[in-house]
């Protein structure tokens, strides 16, 4: 019978497939024990950085370019959209500064310097984002230098779009929170709902619906279709009262112990050239 | 093939290989439209240059497969932080097009076509390994709909566009 493969070949071969595997899960399991990577990966990843830095440049010109041409092209109707909402966000500007001046002097009246709510943005730009199937990772040009740190929330245009996870000196890893990995958008939230919060932490992402998933929630729970959802601030580096979404289903898990609700993200994931990183005040 | 010439493209290949290698991130992060949900194309240039060398019959004249487990390696670092996998996707999809290649001619249409099975065992690779560690949670369908076609779509037309002066250019270097 003629062989395939010779005896050696076929020993490589599997010799091969275990270390694979193995690199696979380790790295994989590595990267989250840790907070910051091997000293190789680092050094590898910060002079990468800088030369996407460079290649950037040329590169975000054109993506800019291209996006305004696609997004002229509902100006308009945008536009009277817009201007319909913009009188109300005048009125509830006005209300924010006199609410948070309020805030302000009850604190010291309390003498409470620092609160959940209290965080300082750091403005980074995305170098690059992940070319991969899963692991939807950005890279912006902010790293261990800047104060970044793992753990820490990061903003898009109109709420949370991830979590750092990787630190290097000059630059660092965001996991956006449509990363389909087991245990990487674990976010604490609160549900703003009409008769009180509901607390809870984000257990999933699900894929097919490209939705947040909030499982476990008592049947007394009162949550409804529409309902805010919000960073709680519990836990973690990520301050509390970030946007994430709204509230798009409400369904109850397969035994009826238990409701499920899904969430729609806030912010749009595709348009993401800088970011905010929250620095939240309350270091836990 | 005189000897600078011959010195000229083991320098060359390698600095277009890193300069695509970033061009993907950057195009993945600038490119707002590729990864529009619920679409998530990627950028897979660094790949449609391997598969250049590969179709113009040059890959044999270089270190190629040195390259190719180099900027694998270079590619789990940076892009993913976790080890292997596009390492394996790389090797392994630039292998099955090498042992290929003498089945197809030398028209744009056939390399294309051996581009995009090129292109299917990188993204199944990816696929199997996303289940390994538990990343993937995605159905095979919405896996192939929203992730494979797209991305096979975009690629397969950057590679038709580059097809040509990449030639020229191998044929001026080489």
């Amino acid at each position: 019978m003629r062989k395939i493969f010779s005896s050696r070949t076929i020993v490589l071969l599997m010799i091969g497939f275990l270390v694979v595997v193995g690199l696979i899960a380790g790295s994989n399991w590595w990267s989250k024990k840790t907070n910051n990577p091997p000293f190789f990966q680092r050094v590898v990843n910060d002079l990468t950085g800088g030369a996407a830095k460079v290649i950037s440049i040329p590169t975000n010109a054109v993506g800019t370019r291209a996006n305004s041409l696609a997004n002229l092209l509902n100006t308009f109707s945008e536009n009277k959209a817009l201007k319909a909402k913009v009188d109300g966000y005048a009125q509830n500007k006005v209300k924010l500064q006199t609410v948070e001046e309020e805030n302000q002097s009850l604190k010291k009246q309390l003498d409470l310097k620092k609160s959940l709510t209290d965080y300082e943005t750091l403005s980074a730009v995305t170098t690059s984002r992940s070319p991969t199937t899963w692991n939807s990772q950005l890279v912006i040009d902010k790293g261990a230098k800047s104060g970044v740190k793992k753990g820490m929330a990061v903003l898009g245009d109109s709420g949370i779009i991830g979590l750092v996870t990787e630190v290097n000196t000059v630059n660092s890893k965001v996991t956006l929170i449509s990363d389909t990995s087991e245990d990487t958008n674990r976010i604490a939230i609160t549900v703003k709902g009409g008769s009180g919060d509901t607390n809870g932490i984000v257990t999933d992402y699900d894929a097919d619906k490209k939705m947040l998933v909030m499982s476990s929630i008592a049947n007394s729970a009162n949550v409804n279709k529409g309902d805010t959802v919000v960073t709680s601030g519990l836990g973690g580096l990520v301050p509390s009262g970030l946007l994430v979404g709204k509230i798009s289903e409400v369904t109850s898990d397969s035994y009826g112990l238990s409701k499920k609700i899904y969430i729609e993200p806030s912010s749009d994931l595709s348009k993401i050239a800088t970011v905010l990183v929250a620095k939240s005040s309350m270091e836990s | 093939m005189a000897g600078w010439q011959f010195i000229r493209f083991q320098f060359i290949f390698p600095i277009i290989l890193l300069i695509l290698f970033l061009v993907d991130g950057n195009l993945a992060a600038s490119l707002g439209f590729l990864m529009k949900e619920p679409i998530h194309a990627m950028p897979m240039l660094t790949f449609t240059w391997l598969f250049y060398a590969i179709q113009f019959g040059v890959q044999k004249e270089i270190p190629y497969y040195s390259y190719v487990v180099i900027f694998g390696v270079l590619f789990d670092i940076f892009y993913t932080g976790i080890l292997g996998t596009y390492t394996v996707a790389f090797l392994l999809a630039t292998i099955v097009m090498d042992r290929l290649r003498p089945y197809f001619d030398e028209r744009m249409m056939s390399g294309l076509l051996l581009l995009l099975i090129g292109q299917i065992v990188y993204l199944l690779v990816t696929f199997v390994a996303g289940q390994l560690i538990g990343s993937a949670n995605l159905s095979i369908l919405s896996f192939v709909v929203y992730l494979v076609l797209p991305t096979a779509a975009f690629n397969l037309i950057m590679a038709a566009i580059f097809y040509f002066p990449a030639w020229s250019l191998f044929q001026r270097l080489v």
